[in-house]
């Protein structure tokens, strides 16, 4: 158990709040004239409220139990592969990547047991396909 | 007033075998959608109504409040074995009901969530039956400015669930909001934190970011944690005491009280439209965890936390039928779609709805208490499979789950956009849930953020900009000073919490 870990949290949400309020803000929200509320108020008072809270945390952390790197790095890993799957889907389409997507996933969790594997990335994509497609008449990603 | 022949003649519709065929096919379908991770009761009525175009008005109304109510019981599945909620409203009965099927007791933390699940449902549909129009009414007479009020009460109830660090809270709920504020501004529709993506112009898809944040995020955190080896998603104890694996009516009947609160509870929040049942849930648990006289033991597998979450979502269905029957106006995103489905059929809900068709809705009625008792029944029968289903390896379970997120959302979101979403709200799921901050706590920020901001904006007009005509309206008054009290009393007991558990 650690409080750098709320330092660090607080600290980017310190910054993170700043650079809304400074930068991101004005850039992204058009102004109006009318209306009760401008616009910019809410996330103004948002960006305001989560840097103070960021800044309090900093200064008062609590202590929580941080995730470790090789956590942090295999969590990377699954997204990153999630992300090349969802990316290539756009372009293949959902029969051809989900069997690969999802054999590979297994295979990261380390499934080497040819049946699961066989139901995880023939079966599994083949009833959904199945069921949105045939039974449920709508269309595939 | 409705006539009394009118009112037998409708149930009596209602209830034919072939009516019971259909709610029992529409509770089957909902139950096993309800316990996929990211697929969900809302998704299964989004896909049904269309098959239901060919059928008579009440078998087809039967069917889909059949899917909404078995949905409900079905998302508790995922959410007690595997801590993934199936809908947002489960997230609350994950907080005891996974640490309960941890300690080797999923059955009775499943079969617990369906009885109170039943028992508020129960509750929340002879509250529609008997009072729908006076409560409905009652609900009309609120205007911007009680509706604000209202949010304000809804956030500082949610002070309950902040725990140790209040700028962690506090951080949540305005990244929920902050959220909520990407898209059009509510009144001048100009463009908001939208970086130039037109896509994002009608607002984050709440499926996305509640799939991704909820579902998604905690199915990276046990892939992250699994370090090559391949377990159950959740480990079913073999044989053991058989008094663990089922709820006695002496647990059952120690819930009464809770389970009346969440289904109150529910009910109130269920007939006032935009509140949710995902609210209602955390307001139940909420309120369960100050009243105990053991607080501490709440998130641990206490099985009146599993009672306060389950009966108040499931109180909601029944009570946002309330203002939809009577007003027209959805209470919920399940509710939207009943109104569709409705309209569809020919059914025009608003006040003439009980005068002009007037048997079709006491049928309706009567579906709902054969959904209720189908519920339990199929829930009894079919738990222990759906359990099963969930104990088959986490390397399959986890790439089924993803894939159906990923097709489940797409469907939602109408493509792959929606799906990238997802996958953001995943990782800033993630890292939230890791360093310490609330996930639901931003949901329902996020949930309540758009109607938060139009109900300041019309009761500013309202009150010409001077907040001080707020003495003019009572109702809001008394719910401001509401907020006040919970505020003070969610932070002192959560003060005495952290010193009762540091001590």
């Amino acid at each position: 158990m650690t409080n750098s870990a709320d330092r660090l949290s607080g600290a980017l949400f310190l910054l993170f709040g700043l650079a809304l309020y400074f930068a991101v803000i004005p850039a992204y929200v058009e102004i109006a004239e009318d209306g009760n509320i401008a616009p910019n108020t809410m996330p103004n008072i948002l960006a305001w409220i989560i840097a103070l809270s960021g800044a309090c945390l900093v200064v008062k952390p609590t202590k929580i139990d941080a995730i470790s790197f090789g956590q942090f790095s295999r969590m990377a890993a699954f997204v990153f592969v999630l992300a090349i799957g969802i990316y290539a889907m756009g372009w293949f389409g959902y029969m051809i990547v989900a069997p690969v997507l999802s054999l590979v996933i297994m295979a990261m969790i380390g499934e080497r047991r040819w049946v699961w594997i066989a139901a995880g990335a023939v079966g599994v994509p083949a009833l959904i396909w199945l069921l949105v497609t045939q039974v449920l008449d709508r269309s595939m990603i | 007033m409705v006539d009394l022949s009118i009112i037998l003649a409708g149930f009596g519709d209602a209830f034919s075998v072939y009516n019971l065929l259909f709610v029992v096919f529409g509770v089957l379908l909902g139950q096993f959608v309800g316990a996929i991770p990211g697929i969900g009761p809302i998704m299964a009525m989004a896909i049904a109504i269309p098959f239901t175009f060919t059928l008579d008005p009440l078998p087809a109304i039967a069917f889909l409040i059949g899917v909404n109510k078995g949905g409900l019981v079905g998302g508790a599945i995922p959410a007690v074995l595997m801590n993934t909620p199936g809908t947002p409203d489960a997230a609350a009965t994950a907080l005891d009901g996974h640490p309960l099927a941890k300690q080797g007791k999923p059955l009775k933390a499943t079969k617990m969530a369906l009885f109170s699940s039943i028992t508020g449902d129960t509750f929340s549909d002879i509250v529609l039956i008997t009072v729908s129009a006076p409560l409905a009414i009652l609900a009309l007479r609120m205007g911007p400015v009680e509706v604000t009020a209202l949010m304000v009460f809804a956030f500082a109830v949610l002070t309950g669930l902040i725990g140790k660090s209040i700028a962690k809270g506090v951080i949540a709920a305005a990244l929920g909001l902050l959220f909520a504020s990407i898209g059009s501004d509510p009144e001048n529709y100009t463009p908001r934190l939208i970086f130039g993506v037109w896509d994002l112009y009608d607002g984050l898809p709440l499926a996305s970011v509640a799939i991704g944040a909820l579902a998604i995020s905690e199915i990276l955190r046990r892939l992250a944690d699994a370090k090559g080896t391949v377990t159950s998603a959740i480990k079913l104890p073999e044989g053991g005491d058989p008094a663990d694996q089922r709820v006695s009516w002496a647990e059952y009947w120690s819930c009464r009280y809770v389970m009346l609160r969440g289904a109150f509870t529910g009910t109130i929040l269920g007939a006032l439209p935009g509140i949710g049942s995902t609210a209602a849930a955390f307001m139940s648990y909420a309120f369960t965890k100050a009243a105990s006289k053991e607080p501490e033991s709440f998130g641990k597998g206490n099985i009146k936390g599993i009672a306060a979450a389950e009966s108040a979502n499931s109180s909601v269905v029944g009570a946002n039928l309330i203002p939809l029957l009577t007003l027209g106006i959805p209470g919920s995103v399940g509710a939207a779609l009943i109104i569709s489905a409705f309209m569809i059929h020919g059914m025009q809900p608003g006040p003439l709805l009980f005068e002009n068709q007037g048997r079709l809705v006491y049928g309706l009625f009567g579906a709902m208490i054969m959904a209720n008792f189908v519920n339990l029944w199929i829930g009894q029968v079919g738990l222990r499979f759906w359990v099963k289903v969930m104990a088959a390896p986490e390397s399959i379970i986890f790439a089924s789950a993803l894939l159906m997120c990923i097709v489940g959302v797409s469907m939602a979101s109408g493509g792959l956009f929606g799906v990238a979403i997802m996958m953001i709200f995943a990782v800033i799921g993630y890292l939230m849930s890791a360093y310490g901050y609330s996930i639901v706590i931003m949901i329902i920020a996020f949930f309540l953020g758009p109607r938060l901001e139009i109900s300041i904006a019309q009761s500013l007009a309202l009150m010409n900009g001077d907040l001080t005509r707020v003495i003019n309206y009572p109702v809001a008054l008394a719910l401001l000073a509401m907020s006040v009290v919970a505020v003070v009393y969610f932070l002192r007991s959560n003060r005495g919490g952290d010193s009762a558990e540091s001590e």
